[in-house]
């Protein structure tokens, strides 16, 4: 084996030139491919994360009935020991959020706006979406407080600042009138800018109290230790559950629209990538057409002395393999180097304000998904598994003798 | 003992089109010990018997035997193994692997043979200290000289023990001075081991040399000459 592995090394190294050059094509694309999957997954991968965190968690438990209308009479009891038993359904769950959600009128003492509220534990949330280093004035309420912390989109519109007081008007749960007056603790310039023009966060008991809705929660938040528990963890919990009148939803089920836009966006990217594959290839064909061809004699030479022709086969695979090897290894460092050092690409001027006009921050966030790393390794590899078919056709069809007098 | 026999063995190239005879009932027997070479001009068939002998071309009719095993039914894949174990061979243009040094090259032999490291490498020194390169095991091809290269070829042919060699024109391309050097080698390695040795040549020099002289004419044997007594060195 090991003198198979050393003729392949030295094989590839005959023509130092044409190696590296073949090399260098395979570093590019991978480079080029990586670099831009990244830039549009980086964007989508900051989205989702603020989505996930601020909106739906990967996980959420509602009432069955919620998802058709989302309204507080679709609430559901919440008690240490539901909680218990989901924390117990699945060991790879590592965090777990209560929120109650509602619309309600945000009110000044002359004008108002439509709201999100909020009822939430505030140590909980922290822990979960570390939502209070958004804070832009004031403070956070602390749990049992009747304050309020609010978008400072909204309270920009309703021209309230810390220490003002916060008229909240809506229905509460079953029919019931739900009004009161809080004063504002805190405002937050929040990262999502349709919830910084409308959210306001009461602590949990205070909205619970607000909405007659005493122990009942509109969604609970569920987080695994890592995201790609998030299926095997919402099937772990739906297990648990004795009745069908909890259900568990994945966050991909819970906002396909970004899903489907993401697989839109990068559908150019991936065509591109296939396109310049599609070129280094024929690229890669060309050399080892060439590497096949003048040594059609020495691989007759070596048939006649009586090396088989599958180890002679294996002898080219491996070339063809430590070429494209190689060129993937080198083109994932030399990405992850370069991301590393342009991560995040600062926008600046016209083109940053038009990314915070559509409500995103000016920046463009590089992604670090290991998949975007090693899929270009099985695509290197696909491409040199079909280069290899040359060769490898060759040697098995090769006549002896024609080969010795080529 | 006969090391190869062959019967009846014909050749013809492009039967269906313009039939060539390269081959006319070829009948040989060529015994242990045995520094034979075979002459003839151009097209005379020399090539395509030692092609035959070799295992390396398949007879239109007639059979080929190596100790006694038919060859010429064998299986690409058996007969790759059986030349392997039986046959060394020395080609006109040398056909090292350019990337292996000389003592890469003798070993490689042996290594596909799956013999045991330290063997290989004992052996591969001492086939190239008895060729004369002791001094350029770790030369690769392109660092060695025309006549030096034959040597490692020759070496490497070796390598395997096979029952006997195939020199395809070996001095063809080599110098007269490392010609006869070559030449020397051989004829000692027949003298005291025993080695048995075929040639096809147009070289006088080999001719010269050689106990038995085939000549051939025409895809058949014209002249099966033995120049020197073989009973002395206990070849009937």
């Amino acid at each position: 084996m090991m003198t198979y592995l050393k003729l392949a090394w030295r094989n590839i190294w005959r023509n130092r030139r044409r190696t590296l050059i073949t090399i260098s094509a395979f570093v590019f694309a991978v480079l080029a491919a990586i670099v831009m999957q990244s830039m549009n997954r980086g964007s989508y991968e900051v989205m989702i994360d603020r989505m996930v965190s601020f909106n739906t968690g990967y996980l959420q438990v509602q009432d069955y009935r919620y998802d058709d209308e989302a309204s507080l009479d679709n609430s559901f009891y919440y008690n240490e020991e539901l909680r218990d038993r989901i924390l117990n359904a699945d060991e790879r769950i590592e965090k777990i959020v209560p929120r109650v959600e509602t619309f309600m009128l945000a009110a000044n003492d002359v004008s108002t706006r439509g709201s999100v509220v909020f009822g939430i534990d505030p140590e909980k949330e922290q822990n979960f979406n570390q939502i209070e280093n958004y804070l832009a004035e004031g403070r956070f309420f602390e749990a049992d407080e009747q304050t309020a912390v609010m978008g400072k989109g909204l309270a920009d519109r309703l021209q309230l600042a810390v220490g003002d007081t916060l008229a909240l008007i809506g229905q509460g749960r079953f029919g019931m009138s739900a009004s009161g007056l809080f004063e504002i603790a805190g405002l937050i310039e929040h990262p999502i800018r349709d919830m910084n023009n409308s959210v306001v966060y009461l602590p949990i008991r205070t909205a619970q109290e607000l909405l007659s809705a005493e122990n009942h929660i509109t969604g609970l938040m569920i987080n695994p230790y890592q995201e790609r528990q998030t299926d095997a963890v919402a099937a772990s919990i739906r297990n648990s559950f004795d009745d069908n009148e909890l259900v568990v939803y994945t966050w991909p089920e819970l906002m396909p629209e970004i899903l489907e836009l993401m697989e839109m966006d990068l559908a150019v990217p991936r065509l591109l990538t296939v396109v310049l594959y599609v070129v280094i290839g024929f690229g890669f064909l060309g050399t080892v057409l060439t590497m096949t061809m003048e040594r059609l004699r020495e691989f007759g030479v070596l048939l006649s002395v009586g090396m088989k022709r599958f180890n002679l086969s294996f002898v080219v695979f491996i070339e063809t393999l430590f070429i494209s090897v190689m060129g993937v290894l080198s083109g994932i460092v030399l990405s992850w180097g370069l991301l590393k050092w342009i991560d995040p690409i600062n926008l600046s001027g016209d083109a940053a304000q038009a990314v915070i006009d559509m409500g995103f921050e000016p920046i463009i966030p590089m992604s670090f998904a290991p998949d975007q790393f090693y899929i270009q390794g099985l695509y290197v590899f696909l491409i040199a598994m079909a280069v290899f078919l040359f060769p490898l056709i060759k040697i098995v069809k090769l006549n002896i003798l024609e080969a010795a007098r080529s | 003992m006969a090391i190869v026999r062959t019967e009846k063995l014909s050749k013809v190239y492009n039967p269906d089109t313009v039939p060539v005879h390269a081959l006319r009932d070829v009948s040989i027997e060529i015994n242990e010990g045995e520094f034979t070479a075979v002459r003839g001009p151009s097209g005379s068939g020399k090539t395509t018997l030692l092609n035959m002998i070799g295992g390396l071309d398949k007879p239109t009719s007639g059979n080929v035997f190596i100790n006694g095993q038919e060859i010429s039914k064998m299986k690409d894949s058996k007969r790759i193994d059986f030349r392997l174990q039986n046959i060394g061979f020395v080609f006109q243009h040398y056909n090292l692997i350019p990337v292996f040094t000389a003592r890469e090259n003798v070993s490689f032999i042996m290594l596909l043979q799956k013999r045991d490291k330290k063997e290989i490498r004992q052996r591969a020194d001492e086939l190239l200290d008895q060729v004369g390169l002791g001094e350029r095991k770790d030369a690769r091809p392109v660092q060695l000289s025309g006549g030096q290269q034959q040597r490692v070829a020759v070496a490497r042919a070796l390598a395997s023990e096979p029952k006997f060699i195939l020199a395809d024109e070996p001095t063809a391309n080599l110098d007269t001075e490392s010609a006869m050097n070559l030449l020397d080698i051989m004829e000692k390695m027949n003298r005291e081991q025993n080695v048995t040795f075929v040639f096809s040549t147009h070289d006088q020099r080999v001719i010269d040399r050689a106990y038995r002289v085939i000549t051939m004419v025409d895809g058949a044997i014209h002249k099966d000459e033995i120049k020197s007594p073989l009973e002395g060195r206990g070849v009937s």
